[in-house]
């Protein structure tokens, strides 16, 4: 309400929805699941993105992303839970 | 020791004649009865006017016929510079030429040379002020120039005796809410506990007399303002009953409104206010727009009148943050500075970047969908308040040159707030933080008589919207003392924090499921030592040196998805504690547009979990909530269900135009043209005649058979989402039920969902450009 600029959450659902003109189209059933995972990687770390305050959107997405790959790299190399 | 002086009686109000000429002073007296007495009262304001154009300003106002005196001073103003400065302080002659008077001074100077200083402030605020009193005051001394006898931020005081009557008035033949056309008798007038009919004029005259014997302090009405008193008003017009032979208030004056209807948008949706009325020498709270009232009651409203020295109808009829801006100018009155009129201080210029980083809320962990075992509940109690003291957080301490290494600087902002002179906000604040928990405190002892504790609790659920509002109003634009850079501070103090104690739990051994701003959901990790919630939340409280509460443990909680994306959201979730209570936020039956029987299906299917101990358990009962569901399906098709209980309430944004869909709030909308909002059950989504598609409450009797097609969908709805973190989902019910799938709706109907404001565009993504 009243602010200047959007939220991270609202950026990042608009260039969400610039990705999907891109997804469309992918034409194998196993492409377009490898881009949902994609997207619910960038979806997975709104709250540090947000704590970010980053002016450069698609660093902050591809941050996101590339952490969600690196953390299913470690449960698929077996690594144990960090406690 | 000497007596304590007597009790001469209660400052009940304090009003303004219509004459403009100084003040009214309401006391009531021991006996019972009511004094008016008229007071010599005006007060100058301030024009901050550049050297070589002050003389020339005087002389304009000299020979301007509104004002009584124009004088040169030499004092304080501004509130953020305790250095004096050259003013004139002018005197109107009248409290009615006071605006006009400020106006014209204003535009004199073309609306930007002159600083203008207690132009709007209500006359009885200053009055109250010159002469050390508060409402609701007990008094001593004499008539004329009385004193109170205990301070106004007394806690334990007692209360003045109220007199308090509701009225309410039944013209025409149909029900209450029903349309009744402006010329229709009144039939029925019921006020306190008395009820009368009877042939109009005696009736109203009786009503007049009943008011003159019975003399109540407050006229409490359920939409007074739109339809009883108006009507009263208008009908002893048509008996020719003048304002002097029938008047609600103990004088006459009150037959006309003080402030007109109008309309006004509040978060995203317009609201219709009528124009408002008072009852002269009593109060009169119209429950239908008085916010404050069912939430505070008398006690809560009464107590910020005390603190504010504002009008108790004031308080009534505005917002807590009326009453907060108020305490604000007691405390920069207080250090002896005025008040600004217009804030005039636009926000600075920045760069894109920096509004990017500055610009944000708190922190929200978004919660994974789905039902949790074990989660402890964690708030800090009044954060924003106590960020907002112990870091000095206030405007007129903003970047101060006295102490360049202060500690309070904004995280990642760099704002720096003095080390040094707390700064009005702080001061304003401290001691409403320390009211509020000594009321907690004391409501919560048991040797204390229920109505003293409830009165407590009134008075501190008060103090919270106080405190609340004290926070959104440093972003308002229009708040007098408030800027934007202390609301973005106060965000990122509050971040960090969160931040920290996120980091805190895991260390304990917590994991965090869902945080908001000033709470946080915390899963117990079954592989590690559970910590202990209560000293885990003193200890780390400590820590942080703020107050950390631990809320309880649930036996079970579900998030639930957003109904548009899937993905979680935050505060919309069910859970049961330990202690046997639920804690639903965000559904049906939070919002007042749902129809009363889905309210009653989500009770019912909450109600299967009640004896669930833990997640396992609660996903055990799928079967049997699909099964209760289809009971209610049933129900549905049978088409059984008293139609009232299918009521769906809309408010509107604006009419319709021949470019907006025709929904069911469209046809329900030309049924009541006039109505800012409509209760309306769907019959008939097919048809295409807005008098058959839906039947409004007030316009028809609400009877026989409706849209089963409809109710389905939304019955649909309220399942899949409560049910959705059992794996319930809205498509599974719709086949399960045989619910139409294209709805037989009529050309350009939109589905949609209860209370929705159809006549605005449909929720979608917002779509905005990308970040730089």
């Amino acid at each position: 309400m009243g602010r200047t600029a959007p939220t991270y959450r609202q950026a990042l659902e608009a260039r969400m929805s610039r990705w999907e003109e891109f997804a469309r189209l992918l034409t194998t059933p196993e492409e377009r699941a490898a881009f949902e995972t994609l997207r619910s990687g960038a979806r997975r770390y709104v709250t540090p993105a947000t704590h970010v305050g980053s002016p450069d959107l698609l660093e902050t997405i591809l941050l996101s992303v590339l952490l969600d790959m690196a953390r299913r790299l470690r449960e698929l190399e077996g690594k144990p839970p960090v406690r | 020791m000497p007596a304590p002086p007597a009790l001469r009686g209660w400052l009940l109000d304090v009003d303004e004649p219509p004459d403009g000429r100084g003040v009214r002073m309401w006391v009531r007296r021991p006996d019972g009865s009511t004094r008016v007495t008229a007071v010599e009262f005006a007060r100058p304001f301030y024009v901050e006017a550049p050297a070589d154009e002050r003389a020339r300003l005087a002389r304009r106002i000299a020979d301007d016929g509104r004002a009584a005196s124009v004088a040169p001073v030499v004092r304080r103003l501004r509130w953020d510079d305790p250095r004096p400065v050259r003013a004139l302080a002018v005197t109107p002659r009248r409290a009615t030429d006071r605006l006009p008077l400020a106006r014209s001074v204003d535009a004199f100077g073309r609306y930007y040379r002159y600083r203008l200083y207690n132009v709007d402030r209500p006359l009885a605020s200053e009055f109250y002020r010159a002469r050390r009193l508060y409402p609701f005051a007990p008094l001593t001394g004499p008539p004329e120039a009385p004193v109170a006898l205990e301070p106004a931020d007394r806690i334990d005081y007692r209360p003045m005796p109220l007199r308090v009557a509701e009225l309410s008035v039944r013209a025409g033949d149909g029900p209450r809410e029903a349309v009744v056309p402006d010329d229709a008798p009144i039939r029925e007038i019921r006020l306190g506990d008395e009820r009368m009919d009877g042939p109009e004029e005696p009736l109203l005259r009786a009503l007049a007399e009943r008011l003159a014997r019975e003399d109540p302090d407050l006229l409490l009405t359920d939409g007074g303002d739109g339809f009883d008193v108006p009507r009263l008003y208008a009908r002893a017009r048509a008996h020719g009953l003048g304002p002097d032979r029938f008047h609600l208030g103990r004088i006459p004056g009150g037959e006309r409104p003080f402030r007109g209807a109008r309309a006004f948008a509040s978060y995203g949706r317009i609201y219709h206010r009528p124009a408002a009325y008072r009852a002269p020498g009593r109060f009169h709270i119209d429950r239908a727009t008085s916010f404050l009232y069912d939430d505070v009651g008398l006690a809560g409203l009464i107590d910020a009148a005390r603190l504010s020295r504002l009008p108790f109808e004031t308080v009534a009829r505005q917002s807590p943050g009326t009453v907060f801006t108020a305490l604000e100018i007691e405390t920069a009155l207080d250090a002896g500075a005025a008040v600004p009129w217009k804030k005039n201080r636009p926000e600075g210029f920045r760069t894109a970047e920096h509004l990017v980083r500055a610009d944000r809320g708190g922190v929200i962990f978004q919660p994974p969908v789905g039902i949790h075992d074990a989660v402890d509940e964690f708030d800090f109690v009044s954060l924003f308040p106590h960020l907002m003291v112990r870091h000095n957080l206030s405007a007129d301490r903003l970047d101060c040159r006295c102490c360049p290494a202060s500690p309070h600087v904004a995280p990642g902002l760099g704002y720096r707030f003095c080390a040094r002179r707390p700064g009005l906000l702080p001061r304003t604040l401290r001691p409403l933080i320390a009211r509020r928990r000594a009321l907690r405190r004391s409501a919560g002892r048991t040797d204390r008589s229920p109505e003293a504790r409830a009165s407590d609790r009134a008075r501190a659920k008060m103090l919270k919207w106080i405190l609340v509002t004290a926070f959104g109003y440093q972003g308002y634009r229009n708040a007098r003392f408030g800027r934007i850079e202390v609301h973005e501070a106060i965000n990122a103090f509050a971040r960090e924090l969160l931040a920290e104690v996120a980091r805190a739990a895991d260390r304990a051994g917590y994991r965090v499921l869902h945080g908001i701003v000033d709470s946080l959901w915390l899963s117990i990790d079954p592989a590690a030592p559970t910590p202990d919630p209560e000293r885990w939340a003193s200890e780390l409280g400590a820590a942080v040196d703020l107050p950390l509460g631990y809320e309880g443990r649930y036996r079970w909680i579900a998030f639930l998805p957003s109904v548009r994306t899937g993905v979680g959201v935050p505060n919309r979730f069910f859970g049961r504690y330990a202690s046997g209570e639920y804690k639903i936020r965000g559904i049906g039956s939070r919002r007042h547009d749902t129809p009363d029987y889905l309210r009653h299906v989500e009770r019912e299917i909450l109600a299967l979990f009640a004896r669930a101990p833990d997640a396992a358990r609660v996903l055990a009962e799928r079967p049997r909530a699909l099964a209760r569901a289809d009971l209610f399906a049933a129900e549905l098709k049978s088409g059984g269900v008293d139609p009232h209980r299918l009521l769906i309430a809309h408010r509107f944004g604006h009419a319709p135009t021949s470019e907006t869909p025709f929904t069911d709030a469209v046809a329900a909308a030309r049924q009541r043209p006039d109505a800012p909002g409509v209760r309306y059950v769907v019959a008939d989504r097919a048809n295409a005649s807005w008098r058959r598609r839906v039947r409004v409450l007030g316009v028809e009797p609400i009877e026989g058979p409706y849209d089963v097609g409809v109710y389905l969908g939304l019955l649909a709805r309220t399942v899949a989402t409560l049910l959705a973190p059992l794996g319930v989902t809205e498509a599974e019910l719709v086949e399960r039920w045989a619910i139409d799938p294209a709805p037989r709706a009529a050309a350009f109907a939109s589905p949609q969902r209860p209370g929705q404001t159809t006549l605005l565009p449909p929720p979608g993504p917002v779509i905005r450009p990308g970040r730089l």
